[in-house]
């Protein structure tokens, strides 16, 4: 359903998107996630047609945005980040005459915007100008918006920014929902909301795409699983105990002041070794306060292909 | 041209929803039935010509207000407004075009601009009546001079909506609108006095005597004539500022 070849985008001499490419399958709810400035929003308004392209190919429902910008834009519904709307019209005004400027035929028009009030949750503020209702309700507004014309293809970017828990919730399940019908762009840098939400994760940073694939590829891919220890012992006999087990890598011990001693280290190989790290602590003598294994998460993953890559790459340099 | 349709009654909405427009309407008609009834009791008093009444009325400040000012005041919102609060994003993401979009906010404007002027008409046929100048007023200046006011404030509008569209400031838009409404006003006395004798050349003076706005009300329109050269300068003035604020409009995506 969108398709996006080497894009590239320039506002002078700096580059948003430089050379940018991913793919969209229809039904796909695909988490678009970067850091602030790393070319999301740019991408998205060159997918709905609000910026030309300086390079490359972007088609979205078979039509391509530099031909055939109309067509695009009628297969689109877009949530824009800052959610603007009209302040001096009720909700339904609001609705209506957005439904009437995507050419939603009149006798369709009332059971469309209905619908789509029901299904953002806005039936209640119908009649409120929409100045007056609160940031929560503007938000499921500008959704209602883009829902008003039943487009197949929904692009969100950042639904939830400035919602309280509640209403993140709230925005969060109507995605859900709205996945069975429609495919989704759901831009985010909220990781935990996009890993429960999307099928699929693209990481943008700096204009450039730096992974593509399922929540659990990316947290495999990236940092291994910690294990944690914290014992009744010196770090010595901690780091002693452990030398048999093999598997482990790069220990790293913090005195907690009490006697007892955390230690962290990298499990560089498959299986459960918290058996084997019982056994080994017992037969040193060292009485264990806790023992278990930390699964990694997105959150590392997306810090060490941003900020962490770019870390790396100035210590290279 | 469904974009048209549904962005003019959004429009047209906006402008009834809007305090400054019931602001412009009220100062208008205070001004305007003030500068009428003077004129109208002048007229009886003095026992004047009935048909010169409409050119009068025209002549009114009342009428500078409305030519002046009120046009960049009604479009400064129009393209500043929807790129100050962002709502341009939405609008420029509907699958309409960018000329439909231009059209429906011209027209809205000039629809209500319109109809600020209609019940000043009916002013002038209430004062005909007995109680008042009890006599018969010739409606044909009145409709020629209603004609050129509307043909004039298209243009001025068009203008106003151009202005609009190059920022996001509302009271530049405005002021921008207005200066140039005041160069129109102003400019042909300006030249005439700086170019002194070259003014009287021919040619100079008929490209003057075409710019000269509210001369040439006076002495066509508000008089029941009409020049086809000055229906063609407003009409191809309306299209040359809406042909630029459609592309001032598209240039957005490009920024």
């Amino acid at each position: 359903m969108i398709s996006v070849r080497d894009l590239r985008k320039q506002f002078g001499s700096t580059a948003a998107v430089d050379g940018l490419s991913f793919e969209v399958s229809r039904g796909e709810v695909l988490g678009f996630l970067g850091p602030n400035g790393a070319g999301k929003t740019t991408t998205i308004r060159v997918l709905t047609c609000f910026h030309p392209a300086t390079s490359g190919e972007v088609r979205v429902g078979g039509f391509d945005v530099r031909t055939q910008a109309i067509e695009v834009r009628r297969c689109i519904g877009y949530l824009p980040e800052n959610v603007p709307l009209y302040p001096d019209l009720r909700v339904d005004e609001y609705l209506h005459y957005r439904a009437a400027l995507k050419g939603v035929p009149r006798k369709q028009r009332k059971s469309n915007v209905e619908r789509a009030m029901e299904r953002a949750g806005v039936l209640e503020v119908r009649n409120k100008l929409v100045g007056h209702v609160s940031r929560g309700y503007r938000q499921r507004t500008g959704l209602a918006d883009a829902l008003v014309a039943n487009p197949p293809i929904l692009i969100l970017d950042e639904p939830t920014s400035g919602l309280d828990p509640n209403q993140r919730r709230r925005i969060k399940q109507l995605v859900k929902d709205l996945a069975q019908e429609h495919t989704i762009l759901f831009s985010s840098h909220i990781l935990a909301e996009v890993q429960d939400v999307t099928s699929r994760i693209v990481v943008i940073h700096r204009g450039r795409l730096r992974a593509d694939g399922t929540a659990a590829d990316l947290i495999a891919k990236g940092s291994s699983r910690t294990l944690r220890v914290e014992a009744h012992a010196d770090a010595e006999t901690l780091r002693r105990a452990l030398v048999p087990i093999r598997g482990l890598s790069a220990p790293r011990t913090t005195d907690l002041g009490d006697g007892t001693t955390l230690l962290l280290a990298a499990i560089e190989q498959q299986g459960d070794l918290r058996d084997a790290v019982a056994q080994a602590l017992a037969a040193a003598g060292v009485r264990v306060r806790e023992l278990r294994v930390e699964l990694p998460t997105l959150e590392e993953y997306f810090y060490s292909v941003t900020e962490g890559a770019d870390r790396s790459e100035e210590g290279v340099a | 041209m469904n974009g048209t349709l549904v962005t003019l009654k959004k429009e047209l909405m906006s402008y009834f929803y809007s305090p400054v427009s019931y602001l412009i309407a009220v100062l208008f008609y205070l001004w305007r039935g003030y500068e009428v009834r003077s004129t109208v009791r002048a007229f009886a008093v003095y026992q004047l010509d009935q048909d010169l009444l409409p050119s009068a009325c025209f002549g009114l400040t009342s009428t500078f207000f409305m030519v002046l000012l009120v046009p960049g005041v009604l479009t400064m919102r129009c393209f500043a407004e929807e790129r100050r609060s962002g709502s341009i994003e939405t609008l420029l993401t509907a699958p309409i075009r960018d000329v439909e979009v231009v059209l429906g906010k011209w027209l809205a404007a000039v629809a209500f601009y319109s109809l600020l002027w209609l019940p000043t008409v009916l002013l002038m046929w209430v004062l005909t009546l007995p109680p008042f100048l009890d006599t018969h007023l010739e409606f044909g200046p009145v409709f020629t001079s209603y004609c050129g006011m509307f043909l004039l404030s298209s243009m001025l509008l068009a203008y106003g909506c151009f202005a609009s569209s190059l920022t996001d400031n509302l009271l530049l838009a405005a002021i921008v609108a207005i200066l140039f409404n005041l160069g129109l006003l102003k400019l042909p006395e300006l030249l005439r006095q700086e170019l002194g004798a070259t003014a009287q050349e021919p040619l100079v003076e008929q490209v003057l005597s075409k710019l000269d706005v509210m001369g040439n009300f006076g002495q066509w329109w508000a008089r029941g004539l009409v020049d086809t050269s000055q229906i063609w300068f407003y009409l191809g003035g309306t299209m040359f500022f809406l042909f630029l604020t459609v592309l001032s409009f598209g240039a957005r995506r490009v920024a």
